[in-house]
């Protein structure tokens, strides 16, 4: 295999991988307004449970400690990964998410996501500490025995359909009703809950839906390098999502996918390989984490709603089924609809 | 029994360098409304500052102390007139306020890792010597890190209770449009509040880098959330209740790293977090409104 193609398979994994991170992101953040400042966090537990799942147990010879090693097969690996995430989601929104204050959750994400870097480094019986797990066996490689560089379209493969099930299920989140309380509480929580919305529970489950999108994102990337340490999950890479979310464009999960291409796969790597100042080890990786806060910070105060902006809803009278309806109510809603068309000729033409 | 006196005592400077930084938190949040999320950088900002005066250009350490404080000061009014006063002008709401700042701490913390480095640093002080007050024992840094809080605290008291500046803060955090509409410059008054939180930052960080003995970037980002922890024990946006969430965080984490060990000694400060959150959200001083 050529090492150009080699690497753009890597590539396109991890643009898969960031999409589902993104997709989560967006449905807590863009669909809902939740701050979460620990998102990563609940990647790496998904990628951790997903990793202990897997793996065989530990016996000591390879030098790891964790806890299971049940030897689970592949796709049951990824779904408890997913759903110790959402677990964990919903321990976090039962401690914050009762307040109206979105200011409780930002604080609780970011006390989470300090506690759980330093837990999980220092408990070391838990997903071997600092040195993280390693030689987490590949889904389906070992039962079809496939080799090296098919395996690496394979796995193009299995990420590709994970993606496209969690795409379809993002949109169509965001397109039921379900979705639309979620834009209601976004917009304004006070008014959801005059209206009688539990938005307590609606929150929760935006929640506890993005942090398992988190799960399976880890799960993904932990199949694939077959290791994570906590180097590869520190408070800049939750940066990287939010940036990429809100470059591309919050709400809108194109413009999510858009940011995913643009902040993790394009400048990360584009940036992946400029050589080191001697003396300064630090000296690059600092620059692009500036860079990537900067970027942040340029895009909400140039274009706050992202490169692709989410649809403004607009209502549709024609779509409201009026049968059975009076009829003056009738009479009234054509005479609506016929001036709402009018004034959409005026402003197309 | 003796181990947990002295674990007390520590507690005792834990709490003071707490309630610099949370009092410093909290005024700031009272008056501007927004959670800041770059506060842990700010302490970095003054150890490195503090550092560069004394290791550097062989300062005396209190003399570092204070112009670090003072820069760090600086540094929070040019945060506020660069970046966070434009957003605010524009009309930003709250939940993007914090985006920013967040945005913020990133860049800031990657900028004191840029100019200086992931070593560990550490002043240059002369070896100390512990003396036995009453049952505690304290090295005579901490007895003077335990003075500073206490004459800054006093200090804030004052600032707020007798001075203009001091209740025009209060009074735009109470009510910011009524303060203006009573003709209080609230631009004057929210530079004067980031340069005073900048300042406590950046106290505490120096005495927190004292405390510990070395640190390096990240140091401040880590101790946020026990700031975090003692600001909404308090109840967020009080600062009398800030200083008292401060000395119970400060003892409760030294006393607890005794049976648990001093790895977990944060996670006594989330716990508490944790169940205030679940119990009495609003703080033990709290007073309608803010929460």
């Amino acid at each position: 295999m050529s090492p150009v193609l080699y690497y753009a398979t890597t590539l396109l994994v991890f643009f898969f991988d960031y999409n589902i991170l993104t997709w989560g992101l967006n449905i807590q953040f863009g669909y809902t307004g939740i701050l979460n400042f620990a998102f990563i966090i609940f990647m790496a537990i998904g990628a951790y449970v997903s990793g202990v799942f897997a793996l065989p147990q530990a016996n000591g010879i390879a030098g790891q400690t964790y806890i299971l090693g049940l030897s689970w097969p592949f796709p049951l690996t990824l779904i408890m990964g997913g759903l110790v995430a959402a677990f964990f989601g919903l321990l976090v929104g039962l401690i914050a998410l009762k307040r109206l204050r979105s200011d409780y959750m930002a604080i609780v994400t970011v006390a989470v996501g300090a506690i759980a870097y330093d837990f999980i480094g220092n408990v070391t019986g838990l997903f071997n500490g600092w040195d993280g797990l390693g030689g987490v066996p590949q889904p389906l490689q070992t039962r079809f025995n496939i080799d090296f560089n098919t395996y690496q379209f394979v796995y193009v493969g299995i990420a590709g359909v994970v993606m496209v099930i969690l795409w379809w299920l993002a949109n169509r989140i965001y397109s039921s009703p379900f979705g639309r309380t979620l834009r209601s509480i976004r917009e304004d929580q006070d008014v959801s809950e005059a209206f009688g919305k539990n938005t307590f529970k609606y929150r929760m489950l935006a929640m506890v839906i993005g942090c398992f999108y988190a799960g399976i994102a880890g799960g993904i990337l932990i199949f694939f390098t077959t290791a994570l340490n906590p180097s590869g999950w520190t408070t800049g890479e939750t940066f990287v999502v939010w940036t990429a979310l809100l470059i591309g464009g919050t709400g809108n999960n194109w413009g999510a996918a858009l940011g995913a291409l643009l902040v993790p796969v394009g400048f990360q790597e584009a940036t992946r390989f400029l050589p080191q100042f001697p003396g300064n080890p630090d000296l690059i990786p600092a620059l692009r984490n500036i860079i990537v806060g900067g970027l942040l910070i340029l895009v909400l105060w140039f274009r706050p709603q992202g490169i692709i902006p989410e649809k403004k809803a607009r209502f549709n009278i024609f779509r409201i089924p009026l049968h059975g309806a009076p009829a003056e109510v009738r009479s009234r809603a054509a005479s609506i609809a016929a001036s709402q068309k009018e004034e959409s000729n005026v402003t197309d033409g | 029994m003796a181990i947990y006196l002295h674990a007390f005592g520590f507690g005792l400077v834990t709490a003071s360098i707490l309630a610099l930084a949370s009092v410093g938190l909290t005024l700031q949040f009272g008056v501007t409304n927004y959670i800041n999320f770059a506060h842990g950088e700010l302490l970095t900002f003054g150890a490195y500052f503090a550092w560069l005066a004394n290791a550097h250009y062989g300062w005396n350490i209190w003399l570092a102390l204070l112009v670090g404080a003072l820069l760090t000061g600086i540094v929070g009014v040019l945060l506020n007139l660069v970046i966070l006063a434009p957003f605010v002008k524009r009309g930003f709401p709250v939940l993007f306020m914090l985006v920013v700042t967040f945005g913020l701490s990133l860049i800031l913390s990657n900028v004191i890792l840029a100019i200086w480095g992931a070593d560990f640093r550490q002043y240059h002080v002369a070896p100390d010597t512990q003396h036995s007050i009453g049952p505690f024992l304290f090295t005579g840094e901490q007895l003077v890190i335990i003075a500073i809080a206490v004459v800054a605290m006093v200090g804030i008291h004052i600032l707020l209770t007798y001075t203009k500046i001091g209740k025009a803060m209060r009074a735009m955090s109470d009510n910011p449009t009524l303060a203006k509409n009573c003709g209080i410059d609230t631009e004057r008054v929210t530079n004067f509040t980031w340069l005073l939180s900048g300042f406590l930052a950046g106290l505490a960080g120096v005495v927190l880098a004292l405390n510990i003995s070395s640190f390096q970037p990240a140091f401040g980002g880590d101790f946020l959330f026990v700031i975090f922890a003692a600001v909404i024990l308090g109840g967020i946006g009080k600062p009398y209740g800030a200083m008292a969430g401060a000395l119970v965080i400060g003892v409760v984490t030294e006393v607890a790293a005794i049976p648990l060990s001093s790895d977990f000694k944060n996670d006594a400060a989330f716990a508490i977090l944790v169940l205030v959150l679940l119990l009495r959200p609003q703080g033990i001083f709290a007073s309608e409104g803010k929460a």
